[in-house]
């Protein structure tokens, strides 16, 4: 909307047309900072693990080298980087507002998901029946809550995809369903790349030692 | 504004492909993969250490740049430039508490009981 | 694998039981009626004019920004005066209990506070300071302001926002539940381990404020996000980076720290508290725990998150002195890049909070050093102020007094805190009053910004100015107050006085002690003065200008006061760095659109309210370990955010018309006025 001041020259000093910004991005980027603050508190996780990664914490107990299963994990980084995949190619799907295709792929990464947190969750636990649980030692302490944290946020995004299965079939692709699926693939890609981070410095760096 | 906005054409769900998913998990479990290889080959220490960090460090660039889809066009560049500031601070986190605890560790007398496991316990 | 507890426990109520009511202790029982009464009376005075109603559908189950900043702002208000409180007892305790023949009252041997109950109070001091009443006002402040001066609509998630609220006052909530059911933490605002574990501090207390910090930080990460994405994503046309005003940079800046501190002191309080609950050895002495690792990530956390507070802060002397001077600020480049390197070297400091931990000289080093640092940028932003006045037409108003007294109280905390960086010197008085001096220097900063904000925005937001005469009043008294308290305590602190004392040892120290009681009562004087103050000014309420100083010169200034609802009835274009001024000068600052179009706002819900409500009952059922009722609550907010997910509510739209109606008649469209109900568009599935 252009006025114009005494002297005559025209000034923009209204624009009607800029209430039409993009909600789907601002969504992505808010949860992309939110991401980044997750980022963090894995970050803290693996700085108390480095502190308590040392004969000292372990009291007498085991240290990374016993207690981590390396051919597990990699098997684990497999799967979940499979998952992810699946996820993915189903958003692929999304461009042509595919919502067969859309479920499919939430139902394999969902099952790969599964696979995952099933051979986590045998492996911490004969770690815990041996009497090597996590208030063994400070040691373990960190090792079981770092594994865990990581758990905890698979398990949220397998409760995330199962709501999204019901949403694409009830609501249909509107706006907000749209951006939820986009939010939920950022999520399910970060929980894989923070299990590449304790892939390697656990199972890889940590079994080394 | 509901009526005529299609999120479906929205870029960032456009802009996702097939073939660029399917290279990001080839490339990704490749390099764990390699990684793993490398722990079983009895390397020294350090040797390990760096081979392992710099193919995880890999994995984890081509996860950015393909499975996330980083890029600086015009939807993605924000989300680029949190990460970017945010990089920094990972580093600071991990590597300060590491030197500052190594720091004290060395200056710290070793006490028998540290590496005793016979205190008291709190479980029921 | 869960912790045994001393003393009773039933599956149906936990720990909790009659016992844990303090109805023996006269200091509780009094507070209590206070608080009853007041909470009677407010509720009442509702019920009898019939505002109920209102008070929901237009305040709690609010996504406005504004009505969310207000909320904000109140809380923090209230949870400074509780925590101004719990410092005059403190003050008034080592006042008394001065000395081996010191009387003792009220079932203590020194003083009237027995040392169990005095170290509550001092924690309870730090924690509702910090989190309570200095977060919530700068959140609210930022809130308020950084949509209006960026030309946005709103936040980016409204919702979002309002979670944020309601989280930051179910934290609250829970400090005030444990005034008068079972105890608050002994272990200080930081969290003394191993002294927080389970062996050494059995009660309750350290629960309590483990999850009103938890909940609180939460609400702080959300409104980080929100307040980033918002500057990021929703500038108004024209409005370039280098464009906005100081003031949202200083919130972009102290969100990042925001955003990127809090999930560290998430991670540090989750192990103390699965230390408690399941019997981990994170922080325990014994079974390799190590209590430092806490001390350095609540520091990771606790030193950046200083400058959380204090960059808003700056920015708010940033908008202040040049109003009041009449000028432009000088340097804004500078200021920007100062904001920036005060938040990264911010990041890279917080071992000096633990000199003594013995990390050894070259990290003490590096830790001083780094320290030194952040006195550049300060230094650049101290001069960008006197230049910024240097030859302006200085008007002597309240928020300008405020903005020159915060400068002192910035020279005198910076000197002392340069002091202080130096590990030499930090050996010697670690942990003394001399430190509690220096830091409270610094948080009267942050006072007096946020008064500052609060007065000079006051217009902006309700149609009419705070009562001068009164404010200065205030002013006057509150600043003397503040130096005769806290000056004596740098004193005391060189006599070698520790803080967190319970008993002072020395009686010749009581002459020093009793200058700064009489500060004390110096604070009941500038209270007595902000009563009045809102008195006259709610009495009053003389209308006030748009541009209520008359030397307005960003963007909030350019719509309706009080502000509309909607913000601005159409978007500006900026052409700009001080959108106003430049207006101005181009004689153009009254023009009003000629013609509207509709605008698409969110619906109100009640969700966020529902969620801080069960947050509450969830932190209170962790606490006294009723696990029943932690797993219902917990479910109970997953199924209501799902629940929420499938509402296709898309917002509702205000027609040309009636945006038109309010632009003529602006007290309809104030955030007081009660809205008419307007039918909600639904969300349609896209082809």
């Amino acid at each position: 909307m252009a006025t114009s001041n005494p002297t005559g020259a025209a000034l923009a000093l209204w624009n009607p047309g800029a209430d039409e910004h993009d909600p789907i991005s601002a969504r992505t980027y808010g949860f992309w900072l939110y991401l980044i603050g997750d980022a963090l508190l894995f970050c803290s996780l693996f700085a108390s693990y480095a502190v308590l990664d040392n004969p000292v914490n372990a009291a007498g107990g085991p240290l990374t080298a016993q207690v981590i299963n390396t051919p597990h994990g990699l098997w684990q980084t497999f799967i979940i980087l499979a998952s992810v995949l699946a996820y993915s190619l189903g958003t692929v799907s999304l461009k042509n507002g595919n919502a067969a295709g859309v479920q499919l792929g939430i139902l394999a990464a969902l099952l790969l998901g599964g696979a995952f947190l099933y051979i986590s969750g045998t492996d911490l636990w004969a770690l815990a029946a041996q009497g090597n649980g996590p208030t063994r030692s400070a040691f373990l302490s960190v090792f079981f809550t770092l594994l865990l944290t990581h758990g905890l946020h698979m398990l949220f995004g397998i409760l995330w995809m199962l709501v999204m299965l019901v949403q694409v079939g009830v609501l249909g692709f509107t706006k907000d369903v749209v951006g939820r699926l986009l939010n939920l693939r950022l999520f399910w890609q970060f929980q894989a790349t923070m299990w590449v981070c304790v892939y390697f410095y656990v199972y890889l760096l940590g079994g080394a030692r | 504004m509901s009526s005529h906005y299609n999120p479906l054409q929205h870029p960032e769900v456009q802009q996702g492909t097939t073939g660029r998913y399917i290279a990001a998990f080839l490339a990704s479990a490749a390099l764990m993969g390699g990684a793993y290889y490398a722990s079983t080959q009895k390397l020294p220490l350090m040797e390990f250490a760096a081979t392992a960090a710099a193919l995880s460090l890999a994995a984890l660039v081509s996860q950015l740049a393909l499975f996330f889809g980083l890029n600086i066009s015009q939807a993605q560049i924000w989300k680029g430039v949190a990460l970017f500031l945010a990089i920094p601070l990972f580093i600071i986190t991990i590597g300060m508490t590491v030197w500052a605890f190594s720091s004290l560790y060395s200056r710290t007398m070793p006490m028998d009981g540290m590496l005793m496991s016979g205190q008291p316990t709190l479980l029921q | 694998m869960q912790v045994a507890v001393d003393g009773p426990w039933s599956p149906l109520l936990g720990r909790l039981s009659l016992a844990a009511i303090p109805y023996d202790n006269p200091i509780l029982v009094s507070t209590f009626a206070v608080v009853a009464l007041l909470g009677i009376v407010i509720i009442g005075a509702a019920l009898y004019f019939g505002k109920l109603g209102y008070i929901w559908r237009e305040w709690l189950t609010t996504v406005d920004h504004k009505k969310i900043g207000v909320m904000y702002i109140i809380l923090g208000l209230v949870m400074l005066f509780r925590g101004f409180m719990d410092g005059a007892m403190m003050r008034t305790q080592q006042l008394l209990a001065d000395g081996p023949n010191s009387p003792g009252y009220l079932g203590a041997q020194h003083g009237y506070l027995p040392p169990y109950h005095f170290d509550q109070i001092y924690t309870a001091h730090g924690t509702l300071m910090l989190f309570f009443a200095a977060t919530p006002l700068v959140a609210g402040l930022g809130n308020l302001i950084v949509p209006l001066q960026i030309g946005a609509r709103d936040m980016a998630f409204p919702y979002l926002n309002a979670t944020s609220l309601w989280l930051t006052v179910s934290g609250a909530a829970l400090c005030m539940i444990s005034l008068f059911v079972g105890e608050f933490s002994n272990a200080t605002w930081v969290g003394l381990m191993p002294f927080s574990e389970m062996p050494t501090n059995p009660g309750v207390g350290v629960d309590y404020w483990m999850w009103a910090f938890q909940l609180s930080s939460i609400g702080t990460t959300f409104n980080a996000i929100n307040m980033i994405a918002t500057i990021v994503k929703m500038r108004a046309p024209g409005m370039r980076w280098f464009r906005m005003p100081v003031y949202c940079w200083s919130s972009l800046t102290t969100n990042i720290i925001g955003l990127s501190i809090f999930p560290v002191v998430t991670v540090a309080l989750t192990m103390l508290g699965i230390d408690r609950y399941f019997g981990t050895h994170f922080f325990t002495a014994g079974y390799g725990g190590n209590f430092m690792l806490y001390v350095n990530l609540f520091w990771i956390w606790g030193h950046p998150e200083v400058y959380f507070l204090m960059l808003p802060a700056f920015g708010l002397f940033s908008e202040i002195v040049p109003t009041f001077s009449n000028k432009a600020l000088f340097g804004y480049p500078t200021m920007v890049a100062a904001s920036f390197s005060i938040g990264g070297i911010g990041w890279v400091v917080w071992a000096h909070h633990f000199f003594t931990m013995g990390m050894g000289p070259e990290l003490n080093g590096y830790f001083s050093a780094a320290t030194m640092l952040v006195g550049i940028p300060t230094g650049v932003k101290a001069f960008n102020w006197l230049f910024t006045m240097y030859r302006g037409r200085i008007t002597y108003a309240t928020p300008m007094l405020w903005a020159l007294i915060g400068l002192v109280l910035l020279l005198i905390g910076g000197l002392t805190g340069m002091m202080l960086s130096a590990s030499v010197f930090d050996y010697t008085v670690h942990n003394s009053l001399f430190v509690v001096a220096h830091f409270h220097c610094m948080v009267l900063v942050i006072g007096a910004a946020l008064f500052a904000g609060v007065t000079y925005w006051w217009p902006k937001v309700f149609g009419f100015k705070l009562d001068e005469r009164n404010g200065q009043m205030y002013f006057w008294t509150f600043v003397l107050a503040s130096l005769l308290v806290f000056v004596p305590l740098f004193y005391l602190g060189f006599a070698g006085v520790t803080r967190r004392l319970d008993y002072i040892y020395n009686p010749a120290l009581k002459p020093l002690l009793w200058v700064s009681e009489g500060g004390i009562g110096m604070y009941f004087v500038s209270l007595f003065y902000f009563g009045k103050m809102l008195y006259v000014s709610l009495r009053d309420q003389i209308p006030a200008q748009a541009d209520a100083w008359g030397t307005g010169r960003t963007l909030e200034w350019l719509t309706h006061t009080p502000v509309p609802f909607y913000n601005f009835a159409v978007t500006p274009q900026i052409n700009a760095r001080d959108e106003l001024a430049w207006r101005k000068a181009k004689g153009v600052e009254g023009v009003q659109p000629t013609h509207y179009v509709p605008i698409h706002l969110p619906s109100n819900t009640a969700v966020p309210v529902i969620i801080g409500a069960l947050a509450t009952v969830f932190g209170f059922a962790m606490t006294w370990r009723i696990w029943w009722l932690s797993i219902a609550s917990l479910l109970a907010i997953i199924i209501v955010v799902i629940i929420r997910s499938f509402d296709k509510n898309e917002g509702y739209v205000l027609s040309a018309e009636d945006i038109a109606k309010m632009e003529n008649q602006v007290a309809l469209a104030s955030i007081i006025a009660e809205q008419p109900k307007r039918p909600a568009l639904a969300q349609v599935e896209a082809h």
